[in-house]
């Protein structure tokens, strides 16, 4: 059952792939707020090696403990390239290399998910 | 709330904070030489924009928006000009504090982060179509 473990993976990746875009737009629209600090997501390994459970929810208000989104991680003061004097960590370079990575990556991503799709197209044509 | 579709939020609200920053821009540039009309009285003041986060609750994220808009407290240029109608006693008018070059470097800014804002969303809506990609195979 290779391909079909490697299409949850796949989508796992691609979900944290779409939390990671996220965090970046939130950091660029903040690149001029004060006291603001850049944020990023723990590193896709990381969030592999864990499940998450979601939580059961009886009401409609109660919330989902963020099961779907990987969990937000402060950018540690020497991982940010610089501090502006008004108590911000964002630098807009950074960040548009960051984003540049997530395009990467989900272009990767679904290149392999179109291939292993063909794939198993063309085994149930050949029946 | 679909990450991609809040990084759109995001994204969006940064460009609104900024082209409203923009416009205290040109609303100071287009001041800067507006006096006031009676003797002795105060011009135009600068006006200054704060930026701060706010939750946007149905997508857990922060947005960002407009905080306070105050006005700059350096004190007023003086130039001696006898007849002016804002003119004191002894002939001085008092002009606005604002400096074209720190404007303009407000402006070159605000541009800047306008255009990464419009980089995200760019990208972001890249990231939505390779996915919808994936549909048409």
């Amino acid at each position: 059952m290779g391909p079909v473990q490697l299409f949850e993976f796949a989508s796992r990746q691609a979900e944290w792939l779409a939390s990671r875009q996220a965090v970046i737009a939130g950091n660029v629209a903040h690149a001029d707020t004060p006291n603001y600090k850049a944020k990023d997501v723990v590193p896709f390994a990381r969030v592999l090696g864990r499940t998450q459970l979601a939580m059961g929810a009886t009401h409609a208000s109660h919330l989902q403990g963020g099961a779907s989104a990987s969990p937000e991680v402060e950018v540690k003061r020497d991982r940010a390239w610089e501090i502006s004097h008004s108590g911000n960590s964002v630098r807009l370079e950074q960040e548009l290399i960051k984003t540049g990575e997530v395009n990467r990556g989900m272009s990767l991503n679904t290149s392999i998910v179109q291939t292993f799709h063909r794939m198993l197209l063309t085994s149930l044509r050949s029946q | 709330m679909d990450p991609l579709m809040a990084s759109m939020k995001v994204a969006s609200s940064g460009l609104e904070a900024q082209s409203a920053r923009l416009r205290i821009v040109a609303e100071n540039l287009a001041n800067s030489q507006s006096t006031g009309t009676t003797a002795g009285a105060d011009p135009y003041a600068r006006k200054t924009i704060s930026f701060e986060r706010v939750l946007d609750r149905a997508s857990g994220s922060e947005l960002v928006k407009v905080g306070k808009v105050g006005r700059d407290r350096v004190p007023f240029r003086v130039e001696h000009r006898p007849g002016h109608p804002a003119a004191d006693a002894s002939g001085n008018v008092k002009m606005p504090n604002v400096n074209p070059l720190v404007e303009l470097t407000d402006m070159r800014e605000a541009n800047r982060t306008y255009e990464a804002n419009l980089q995200i969303i760019r990208q972001t809506r890249q990231l939505v179509s390779m996915t919808i990609d994936l549909l048409r195979s």
